[in-house]
């Protein structure tokens, strides 16, 4: 082969072992510095700029928010259970189990319009951009996870129900 | 003193004398015609190299070698340092909304 291939592709395997070499390290060195797994409002801090004070009465929204959350979220899990044993191993849809699938439905509405209600109050304790940012993101994040799905089901694209 | 002394026009003086000349050293076959060849050589203008000759020859050269493993260090240190703080950032985020968010919303 020859003399001047082998150097040129030598040279080009050494610099991209440099580079990841390199790349994976300081990756991983940046994820385990910057990660603070112990405080998950650690995030809100750092994105959203916030003061001791500001986070004092996140904090306090947080943690007035937490119990709720649990408890609307113990009815769901219970519900869901109404729902599998009225479901059964059959293969129709019986009036109960429309019924729990109703009740399903209207709880995790309630969670929603819950969490919804606190991500609101949480951005009127921050600087109000900052604020606004939060619960565009938050809506982002909570609300257009559907999105796509409802999209790729609606008759935007090709699919189509035919009734 | 005088018995061993020889004087120049000495007839067995001249014999040793003729004797003790060295002869010249033999040459190697076609020895001028060889001077003149490599005397031509390097006069002529170089030979041009190619583009990856000279290429390799670049990289072979140490300073250049050190800057480019330089360049590539420096640039996969910001690109790990800039990926890392995004996915930290991601994994903060992703750990709060599991704070806030039950799965179903998310």
């Amino acid at each position: 082969m020859n003399r001047s291939l082998v150097i040129l592709f030598g040279a080009l395997a050494l610099g991209a072992a440099i580079f990841a070499g390199s790349y994976f390290t300081a990756r991983q060195t940046t994820m385990v510095c910057c990660t603070k797994p112990a405080d998950s409002l650690s995030w809100l801090r750092t994105e959203f700029h916030l003061s001791d004070a500001d986070m004092a009465r996140v904090r306090e929204l947080h943690e007035g928010y937490l119990p709720k959350c649990g408890e609307i979220c113990t009815k769901i899990a219970a519900k869901k259970s109404e729902l599998a044993a009225a479901l059964g191993s059959g293969t129709n849809i019986t009036a109960e189990a429309q019924v729990k699938m109703n009740e399903l439905a209207a709880l995790r509405a309630q969670c929603q319009a819950q969490m919804l209600q606190h991500f609101i109050a949480v951005s009127q304790a921050m600087p109000p951009a900052q604020g606004q940012r939060y619960l565009a993101e938050m809506k982002r994040l909570t609300l257009g996870t559907n999105e796509e799905m409802e999209q790729s089901m609606s008759g935007e694209t090709d699919h189509e129900h035919h009734h | 003193m005088k018995e061993n002394q020889q004087l120049p026009g000495d007839p067995q003086v001249s014999a040793l004398l003729r004797e003790a000349r060295v002869s010249p050293p033999s040459l190697p076959p076609r020895f001028q015609q060889n001077v003149w060849r490599r005397i031509e050589d390097a006069e002529a203008p170089a030979k041009s190299e190619s583009w990856l000759d000279a290429l390799a020859n670049l990289i072979l050269r140490p300073r250049f070698a050190l800057a480019a493993a330089a360049v590539m260090l420096l640039a996969g240190v910001s690109a790990g340092t800039m990926e890392g703080r995004q996915m930290a950032r991601n994994d903060a985020q992703m750990n709060y909304l599991a704070s806030v968010a039950p799965q179903f919303v998310r």
